[in-house]
């Protein structure tokens, strides 16, 4: 039955896999299991995934409840698509020493950059308002 | 207490007057406290409750297998419910099936370490008998208030998640509760709340309020039903008031049913009610849009949106019950009638029974159902999800686009329980609760106003739907179309509060009745002051403005169709005359409204044209104007076209009138086209002038170009179609066209513009005029 044609609605999706990209920059892929009208979501057998270059790491963590103003984009996950991916998947223990090295290196070439620009007399507004993503 | 000792012996009319005071004093108590707070001994119940807490506490023993750390609600828990039942068995519940539920309170423990006693909780029970207190008991239903305090973990680990935490009310108080919202707030209920909205009484009773009955029942992890069958049953305390008493006698039987623990087998005549019920109660469900249109079945009933109960009952009831149905419901059977007539209407007549029909006689144990999260999926969860997805897909594929969801699923359905055990977590119900806000937010008076791109859109849609269809006999493919509901635009005319009696007005500002904050005077500037640029600057301002008013005038004139078509048979030459009026005034905007002085300057019009938003508001326009109206603006443009094209050489929007002017060309005789070549070429001109800068402005522009060839093609048609003599006698044509292709023949090809269409009569006009060696020329450079 069609829910609201020519209409987003997201009725239509659940039970499915979705990705979830949060404001935070999180990935969460997991079932969509229900929502309101705010687009809070409940997601099922939640992973985290946490991509570095071409390397991917899972971290199961169980069931989310996002508020719906986090997020900012989901889409449904293709199953048979799913596993075509040219990423490779590593251990949580790999990935995450990987994502740490990457923070390192860019909060590095950050600071390079503030000081050069400092030493020009300009500055760079903090992005701490900003969303990270 | 201190009102019910004051005395009343003495006939003094004071005391009199106390003891009516005492007796409204006693109403609010009610109103306030419920009726047994101050006419029934709650207070001795209250006690005989605190010597039971005693002698639980001192008779406390830890529960076998369950371990402290996770047990906190288990002792406390239990020796309430077994002072409770106490209670209970002692008052009048004698029905054998309750005491029953009693009893089977102990369940083995499952392995895998969940601790299932907040399921068998007698806390549970408790509040299972809740609504049955609430109306046979009133004495005992204030222990709910009296009770000692639980843990708060118990709390949250035995309440649903999707129970809305209101208090329950024991009696309903007439005044002073808050009105029941159209929509409610928050997560949706956990029966469907039905306020009922044409009652007189401000506060519908609480029944529906809160759900007091619980969806769990006190079973073994193991043979429980699944999450999906246990809340499909739907709840009988929702009776309430609108249904006549014949029902009742059946619903308590449910309501006796419900509280059986694991005796599924008298839940299926629950399982046979709960359609109607269902319906019953969703039909209530849609009464909150009261204004919503039964026109809203028109035209599209078999492809109706019809998500299952909710709307459905909705939109398939008649027009009449609605309205009616309120004051007067119509018997359970009527009603029931009506709703089986209603699948003839809809495409998924049994959709709706779904949930309803899914409810087994027989649990059925799925043990690989439970198992830690650990990882993201079983295998052989995976797999099966897997299949699901592929057959799912497989439906989808075999029928078109949205039509994939219907037939497959209702054989998937099934699959689809065995294969994903956590589907369906979301209820339908609640599927519809949430479409059902999504549509409220939809609701508009006027959708053209409100969502003019989407209306838009589908408009176009719709005709390019309509014209496949008509060359094309190929599969309809069904478009369902979203029905926004459509309320009536009320006008408020909102006058401020007065009050009677007080001195002055009341000094109330709100958003519709806003104070003055600022005296903004307009101040005009004298002409001395300003510089040059001021000046400039100011005129452009004026012209803007211009554009503006006449933007909105052009609005206006575009809707007319639209509002000619909705409209009725009177009001339409009143329309017409509107419409009129406002093109005469968008007329005068453009070329510069000077009634009394004749229309010597092109200046207004310029100032227009220069504006890139002017261009496109000429060209707009142009369709709305009489022809010589239309040729006059025509002529203005040729006239100025080198200025124009100077102007615009940033902007380079003068090609979008091209479309318009040729539509005009179409229609204008020779004469006019003729003069119309005289002032794009300017030809004749003096001999003293070398070059014809107009004409090479113009032939090296773009849209000069193109307008021109758009021009010579006209005269070209005009003469090849009409022999007329009067044609040939036309000299200044011929002249006109000898000099023309002179010109052209002069210039060097890469001086040219490239045109955007060029005219193929073109070449059978030059051939009029010049030999065939400057006719290859000429086509050459073309």
């Amino acid at each position: 039955m069609n829910y609201m044609p020519g209409t987003a609605s997201l009725i239509q999706d659940i039970d499915k896999k979705h990705l979830v990209l949060l404001r935070d920059g999180r990935t969460l892929i997991g079932y969509l299991r229900s929502i309101d009208q705010f687009a809070n979501l409940v997601l099922h057998q939640t992973v985290e995934r946490i991509h570095v270059g071409k390397k991917y790491g899972d971290i199961p963590r169980g069931i989310f409840v996002v508020r719906g103003e986090n997020v900012v984009l989901l889409g449904e996950i293709d199953l048979e698509k799913e596993s075509d991916t040219p990423l490779q998947q590593v251990s949580i223990e790999e990935i995450l020493e990987e994502q740490r090295v990457e923070q390192q290196a860019k909060q590095a070439s950050e600071k390079l950059k503030v000081q050069a620009l400092k030493e020009r007399g300009l500055s760079v507004p903090r992005a701490d308002t900003l969303d990270e993503y | 207490q201190s009102l019910e000792d004051c005395p009343l012996d003495e006939d003094e009319d004071a005391f009199q007057a106390l003891g009516e005071e005492d007796e409204d004093i006693d109403q609010f108590n009610d109103d306030t406290f419920g009726a047994g707070a101050v006419d029934d001994d709650w207070q001795e119940a209250h006690e005989r409750l605190a010597e039971l807490e005693d002698k639980a506490g001192s008779s406390r023993e830890p529960d076998g297998p369950v371990g402290n750390d996770g047990d906190v609600l288990g002792d406390p828990e239990d020796a309430l419910a077994e002072r409770l039942t106490r209670l209970v068995i002692d008052s009048e519940l004698e029905d054998p099936a309750i005491m029953q539920a009693v009893h089977t309170r102990d369940p083995p423990q499952q392995p895998g370490g969940l601790n299932s006693s907040i399921w068998d909780s007698s806390a549970v029970l408790r509040r299972i008998r809740g609504p049955l207190l609430a109306q046979e008991m009133p004495s005992v239903s204030v222990l709910d208030y009296a009770l000692p305090q639980r843990p708060p973990q118990a709390r949250d680990e035995e309440r649903d998640p999707s129970e809305r935490a209101l208090p329950r009310r024991s009696s309903s108080p007439i005044i002073g509760s808050p009105p029941v919202r159209a929509v409610p707030i928050g997560t949706p209920p956990k029966q469907a709340a039905i306020p009922n909205f044409n009652q007189q009484i401000l506060c519908p009773k609480p029944v529906h309020i809160r759900a007091t009955m619980q969806q769990r029942y006190p079973a073994p992890y193991g043979e429980r039903m699944s999450p999906n069958q246990l809340c499909n049953v739907p709840n009988s305390s929702l009776l309430g008031h609108p249904f006549p008493h014949s029902v009742s006698p059946v619903l308590t039987h449910l309501q006796r049913a419900q509280l059986l623990g694991g005796a599924q087998v008298k839940l299926l005549p629950a399982g046979r009610m709960s359609p109607s019920q269902f319906a019953r109660v969703s039909g209530l469900v849609g009464s909150p849009l009261p204004s919503v249109n039964p026109k809203l079945l028109q035209g599209r009933v078999g492809q109706m949106m019809s998500p299952a109960g909710g709307f459905r009952a909705f939109f398939g009831a008649p027009p009449a019950p609605p309205p009616s149905q309120l004051p007067h419901p119509p018997g359970p059977g009527s009603h029931l009638q009506n709703l089986r007539s209603v699948p003839s209407l809809s495409q998924h007549p049994s959709h709706s029974l779904h949930p309803s029909l899914t409810i087994p006689a027989l649990p059925r144990p799925q043990p690989q159902m439970f198992r830690p999260d650990t990882t993201h999926l079983h295998p052989q969860h995976r797999r099966l999800l897997h299949q699901r997805q592929q057959q799912n897909r497989n439906q989808h594929r075999s029928l078109n686009g949205s039509g994939g969801d219907r037939g497959g699923h209702r054989s998937n359905h099934q699959e689809q329980i065995r294969k994903d055990p956590y589907a369906n977590l979301m209820l339908q119900r609640e599927k519809d609760w949430v479409s059902k806000i999504q549509m409220m937010q939809l609701q508009s008076t006027d959708p053209y106003l409100d969502d003019y791109y989407y209306q838009n859109y589908f408009q176009k849609l719709e005709k390019l739907a309509a014209a496949e269809e008509v060359h094309g006999d190929g599969p309809k493919k069904e478009r369902t179309k979203l029905i926004t509901p459509q309320v009536a635009k009320l006008e408020h005319t909102y006058k401020p509060v007065q009050f009677e009696g007080s001195l002055g007005k009341l000094t109330v500002s709100s958003v519709n009745n806003p104070r003055k904050m600022i005296d903004a005077v307009v101040t005009s500037r004298s002409e001395d002051d300003e510089t040059r640029e001021k000046q400039v600057r100011d005129k452009r301002r004026q012209t803007l403005v211009t554009i503006e008013k006449t933007y909105s005038l052009l609005l206006d004139v575009e809707d007319y169709e639209r509002r000619y078509l909705l409209s009725l048979e009177g009001e339409r030459p009143a329309l017409m005359g509107e419409r009129k009026q406002k093109i005469c005034d968008i007329y005068d905007n453009l070329r510069g409204k000077a009634p009394g002085q004749d229309r010597l300057s092109d200046d207004h019009f310029m100032q227009i044209m220069c504006i890139r938003k002017g261009k496109r508001l000429v060209a707009r326009i142009l369709p709305f104007l009489a022809p010589e109206q239309a040729a006059d603006v025509l002529m203005a443009t040729a006239r100025n076209l080198p200025f124009l094209i100077k102007k615009d050489a940033q902007d380079e929007v003068l090609p979008c009138l091209l479309r318009p002017f040729s539509h005009v060309l179409y229609h204008l005789p020779l004469g006019t086209v003729t003069s119309l070549v005289q002032q794009l070429t300017n030809l004749p001109q003096s001999a003293a002038a070398p070059t014809n800068l107009h004409l090479t402005a113009v032939l090296q522009n773009k849209f000069g170009l193109s307008l021109l060839y758009l021009v010579l093609s006209r005269g070209e048609e005009l003469q090849s179609s009409d022999t007329n003599t009067e044609l040939m006698q036309d000299n200044q044509w011929t002249e006109l066209m000898l000099m023309a292709t002179r010109e052209l023949l002069r210039i060097p090809q890469g001086a040219l513009a490239k045109p955007v269409s060029i005219p193929s009569n073109l070449i059978s006009l030059f051939s009029r005029y010049v030999d065939q060696q400057k006719l290859n020329l000429l086509e050459t450079k073309l």
